[in-house]
């Protein structure tokens, strides 16, 4: 198997555009302009802050028993602690995304879901943050839990290389499946076209949200899903269900298809907005690092 | 229903065209793989009925679109339409051939037969308030009516009974005329029907010239008439046609021998051997020979009759053969029979010895069988008197009058002989040597008062001194005594030699003004020379006075002048000069038909009823008028060919024979391309039958082209298509 490298994925000009943006979380979490700022939580840390006498409740191991020795007081060792943002990458590998059209450079969905999520990872790694990532059809391939090292970045790597989108999915199980799965909070980066049962989706997007975990979708399509250009007669077979398939005249499907799509697209953008989730429409024929700095500045002008 | 251009209408049947496209394209799909499936099965799933039926509607259109542009450019006429009230009647001249190659058989019916019938089925359908004119072309136009009539019923009663048979169309005349016609009728809208064989004799003929003369006159026309020819009959191979009849001569005498000279063609590719031809006289087959006729040749036949009576008799040749027209098979000839010519010779030299008086030798050359005592029979019967015996009882008991050598006349005489040429007579005046040149010059040759054509100058030659004898110039002659010496077989007339002879001059009258000195020949005397001697001067000249004739020979017919009593001409040459002289007064019995038929008649005739039948059975009542001593009759309604019979009370029936040029009997129809010029040239259409042509009148008259509405229709299905297309793809741009 060859070894992916980073490069594979990023050019040097996308590197370039992503090495002085910062992921900037909205809310008051811990994480929140990571790496810029102290954190009024306290923790374990390699850096001393100060003693304090001990109270009831206080853990017995954090108790500073050199200092008891000499004092014969019970006093508290503090250290200051570096809060990092908690960021989970969660990749749709469903065979929805295998999608390419002519109009995306023969980049699928999918590939382009990979690309997006190199360049956070590396980003978020590039900050210091913990970067993990999730990939899943109808249920989940493969988790690898957030880690801030910087050859972090290269399991990531080796994982998103091996990934080929498959089989069906339903978000709205499989994110409820995720939930426990990721008990403590931090960003969630869904990349996925979001097809499915647009309530579901949302109910669990809600139990994220309920989580406190702060999340940004990412929807990717191609341009041909949304403009639907075919002309002539098309049969369509499903890339999620071999024998699902439709022989249609393109052209008096066109004005449904599109009502359809905006009504689809209406609801879960509605969604969204009610749980506070941005939801980013991500075409594949416009340069993914472009589309993710476009976005990263977004949120820095936003806060 | 019917179409313009019928053929485009199949162009309908590319209404499957959009079917077809519709099939291609379903079995020609591609295949996508696709993503976004949820969103395309639920469209599928809640409009799958509605897609099928705007399909359904969209192919319907779109195959309308062909259908409706193949009608449109079909021009398709809708002719069940009935005529409206206010409909216009229109005005018809229908131009109908009944020469005789319309009596040409095809399937067992003539081609007149059909003619005719299509001419009655268009009369039948003329609109109420139309009026009509039929023409009839053969041998020229001759309406049915004297005026275009409304009744259609009466003029089809009429063409019941059109006879054919007729002499060759005249195209042009009968253009012309129904030209004339149309142009005194009444309603707006006018149509000119022609309905013929179209032979290309008729019409090969015409020129270019003619048509643009018609042309003139159609386009000079306040109302151009709208032409149709319509064509009856087909190409027919073969057919032989009796040409012609010659007689040796147009009135033998009784017990002479007549030759009948017939000439036959054959105007088709087939050779006919052993063909029978009959001779009749009078309806009763004397002689039958055959023949053998190479193809597209001619040939004679002679026979040879003699007749016992006097009178008209009709004589016929046929030749009996099954061909494509059996009315030229026969050719009829009316043969007017004479008992005797009689001739008054008049001596003036008369002598107890034989051969010496003045008639002499001219009552031997007239009269030779007589005088030789043979069984044939004379055709002159001659009376010899003296001057002195010359009145008026002489001249009526004879035909022709002969003065021999008659010194010269007592103004009595001349005033009777006058009278008797006059009315009719003739006179064959010869000169001698008792001949008083003034008291002819004061008389007989008297510009004003005188029969003979010439004055007498003098005596010309010596008949003591041979070798300055003068002859006849032996030219072509004219005259149709004279005419049988063209052939010199027959008698070389240069033969003769002529010592004396009277130098004549031509005669002068003082003009209108008295004492004018200028000098013209009389109107009324127009002297003919019909013989002239090598050294310039008038030997024969004739002349007619009056309603007789007048011949004047400038010698002697006696041997003391020339020699010419002793040539082997002076036989023939005298019989030839009395039979033509009283013949040639005489009206031909065998007529071309449009010429005019006449008849003399002696004069107790005039207030007789005289009946004339045509060939067609009709009894003309005519009366005779009195000309000089006769009566005349006279028929111009001659174009029917056949017998015309004429009767009446004491008066010995006498038959006329009507016939046509032949040129008809040649039965090849014109060219395609020379008829697809004449109806260029003249506008108009050409149809094979009359439903044909009714078809076409019906969808003049009433027919409504609607190709407008499809052309709107065909508009409005493109447009439809086009808003039903966006509508149901609302294509990029929409």
């Amino acid at each position: 198997m060859t070894i992916s490298h980073v490069s594979n994925y990023l050019t040097p000009h996308d590197l370039s555009q992503l090495q002085n943006l910062q992921v900037l979380a909205r809310q008051v979490v811990e994480g929140i302009c990571a790496g810029l700022h102290r954190s009024p939580h306290k923790g374990f840390s390699v850096e001393f802050k100060e003693h304090r006498p001990y109270v009831a409740g206080d853990e017995i191991r954090a108790i500073d028993w050199k200092v008891f020795g000499k004092t014969d007081r019970l006093y508290i060792r503090e250290y200051e602690e570096e809060t990092n943002l908690r960021c989970t990458i969660l990749l749709d590998s469903s065979g929805s995304m295998a999608y390419s059209g002519a109009r995306s450079s023969g980049l699928s969905k999918h590939d382009y879901g990979v690309r997006l999520s190199a360049c956070l990872a590396y980003l978020m790694l590039q900050q210091q943050d913990s970067v993990g990532l999730v990939t899943f059809d109808q249920r989940v391939r493969q988790y690898i839990p957030p880690r801030s090292r910087a050859s972090h970045l290269r399991a990531i790597i080796q994982t998103l290389h091996e990934t080929t989108p498959q089989d069906e999915t339903e978000l709205g199980d499989v994110f409820h499946e995720l939930v426990p799965k990721l008990h403590r909070r931090g960003l969630l980066i869904v990349i996925s076209d979001c097809f499915g049962n647009v309530d579901r989706l949302i109910k669990a997007l809600a139990q994220f949200r309920h989580a406190k975990h702060e999340m940004i979708i990412f929807q990717i399509w191609d341009p041909d899903e949304l403009d639907f250009p075919f002309r002539q007669w098309t049969r369509f077979q499903s890339l999620e269900q071999a024998g699902n398939r439709r022989l249609v005249d393109p052209a008096q499907l066109r004005k449904a298809y599109l009502d359809n799509l905006k009504r689809f697209r209406d609801e879960l953008t509605a969604g969204c907005r009610r749980h506070r989730i941005d939801l980013v429409p991500m075409p594949t024929d416009r340069p993914y690092a472009e589309a993710l700095a476009s976005y990263l500045s977004m949120r820095r002008r936003l806060t | 229903m019917t179409f313009l251009n019928g053929l485009l209408a199949f162009g309908a049947a590319a209404f499957s065209l959009p079917l077809i496209i519709h099939f291609l394209n379903r079995s020609r799909f591609r295949t996508v793989p696709w993503g976004a499936m949820h969103l395309l099965e639920s469209v599928v799933r809640m409009n799958n009925r509605r897609f099928h039926i705007e399909q359904i509607i969209l192919l319907i259109v779109r195959c309308a679109i062909p259908i409706l542009l193949a009608f449109c450019l079909a021009r398709p006429v809708l002719t069940g339409w009935r005529s409206l009230p206010g409909d216009v009647p229109n005005s018809t001249v229908i131009l109908l051939d009944n020469s005789y190659s319309m009596d040409a058989e095809q399937n067992n019916r003539s081609v007149l037969t059909t003619a005719i019938d299509d001419a009655s089925a268009i009369v039948n359908a003329l609109g109420r308030g139309s009026d009509v004119s039929v023409i009839t072309m053969g041998g020229g136009p001759r309406p049915m009516t004297d005026a275009p009539i409304v009744d259609s019923q009466m003029m089809t009663e009429r063409l019941k009974h059109v006879q054919g048979g007729y002499g060759a169309s005249r195209i042009v005349e009968s253009f012309e005329s129904a030209l004339g016609t149309l142009a005194g009728m009444s309603n707006a809208r006018r149509d000119l029907i022609l309905i013929s064989d179209f032979q290309r004799s008729d019409w090969e003929n015409l020129s270019s010239e003619t048509l643009r003369r018609l042309q003139a006159q159609l386009s000079d026309m306040p109302i151009r008439p709208s032409i149709t020819l319509l064509a009856v009959g087909r190409k027919i191979a073969n057919n032989l046609s009796v040409d012609s009849i010659v007689l040796s001569t147009q009135t033998p005498g009784v017990g002479q021998q007549l030759q009948i000279r017939a000439t036959l063609r054959n105007h088709g590719q087939k050779t006919y051997s052993g063909l029978p031809v009959i001779f009749r006289a009078d309806g009763a087959q004397l002689e039958a020979t055959q023949i053998t006729l190479p193809a597209r040749s001619t040939t004679q036949v002679l026979f040879t009759h003699a007749f016992k009576r006097p009178g008209s008799h009709l004589v016929d040749v046929e030749a009996v053969v099954d061909d494509g027209l059996k009315t030229d098979n026969r050719m009829t000839a009316s043969v007017p029979v004479i008992q005797h010519i009689k001739v008054l010779l008049v001596d003036g030299k008369p002598s107890a010895v034989p051969l010496e008086s003045g008639t002499a030798f001219l009552a031997v050359a007239l009269t030779p069988f007589t005088l030789g005592r043979t069984k044939l029979s004379d055709l002159i019967q001659t009376r010899t008197i003296t001057v002195q015996e010359l009145n008026q009882l002489a001249l009526s008991e004879s035909r022709v009058v002969v003065l021999a050598n008659v010194p010269a006349l007592s103004g009595e005489q001349v005033a009777q002989l006058m009278s008797y040429v006059r009315g009719g007579g003739s006179l064959l005046a010869f000169s001698g040597d008792q001949v008083n040149i003034s008291t002819y010059n004061q008389t007989l040759c008297h510009p004003t008062r005188g029969i003979l054509p010439m004055q007498i100058e003098a005596i010309a030659g010596n008949s003591d001194q041979v070798p300055t004898s003068s002859h006849i110039v032996a030219q072509h002659f004219d005259y149709p005594a004279l005419q049988l010496f063209n052939d010199r077989a027959n008698g070389n007339l240069g033969d003769v030699e002529i010592w004396k002879w009277l130098r004549l001059k031509a005669v002068t009258v003082a003009g209108p003004s008295a004492g004018s000195s200028s000098s013209q020949p009389l109107d009324t005397r127009q002297p003919r020379i019909i013989a002239r001697l090598d050294n310039g001067d008038p030997l024969m000249v004739q002349q007619r006075v009056g309603n007789g004739i007048v011949i004047q020979v400038a010698t002697s017919c006696a041997a003391d002048w020339s020699n010419f009593p002793m040539r082997p001409v002076y036989v023939p040459l005298m019989q030839q000069l009395i039979a033509t002289m009283a013949s040639e007064l005489t009206p031909p019995c065998n007529i071309q038909t449009g010429e005019p038929l006449a008849a003399i008649l002696p004069k107790e005739a005039e207030d007789l009823p005289l009946s004339l039948t045509t060939p067609d059975g009709i009894r003309h009542t005519i009366r005779a008028t009195p000309v000089g001593n006769h009566c005349v009759i006279q028929f111009s309604g001659t174009q029917q060919p056949g017998i015309y019979r004429l009767t009446g009370p004491g008066i010995k029936p006498r038959s006329f024979v009507a016939r046509t040029d032949r040129t008809e009997s040649d039965l090849r129809l014109v060219d395609s391309d020379r008829l697809d010029s004449v109806t260029s040239a003249l506008e108009s259409r050409r149809v094979r039958s009359a439903n044909e042509y009714l078809q076409l009148d019906s969808r003049r008259r009433h027919g409504r082209e609607v190709w407008r509405p499809l052309l709107f229709g065909l508009l409005l299905f493109l447009f439809i298509e086009l808003v039903l297309q966006r509508r149901f793809a609302k294509v990029p741009g929409q």
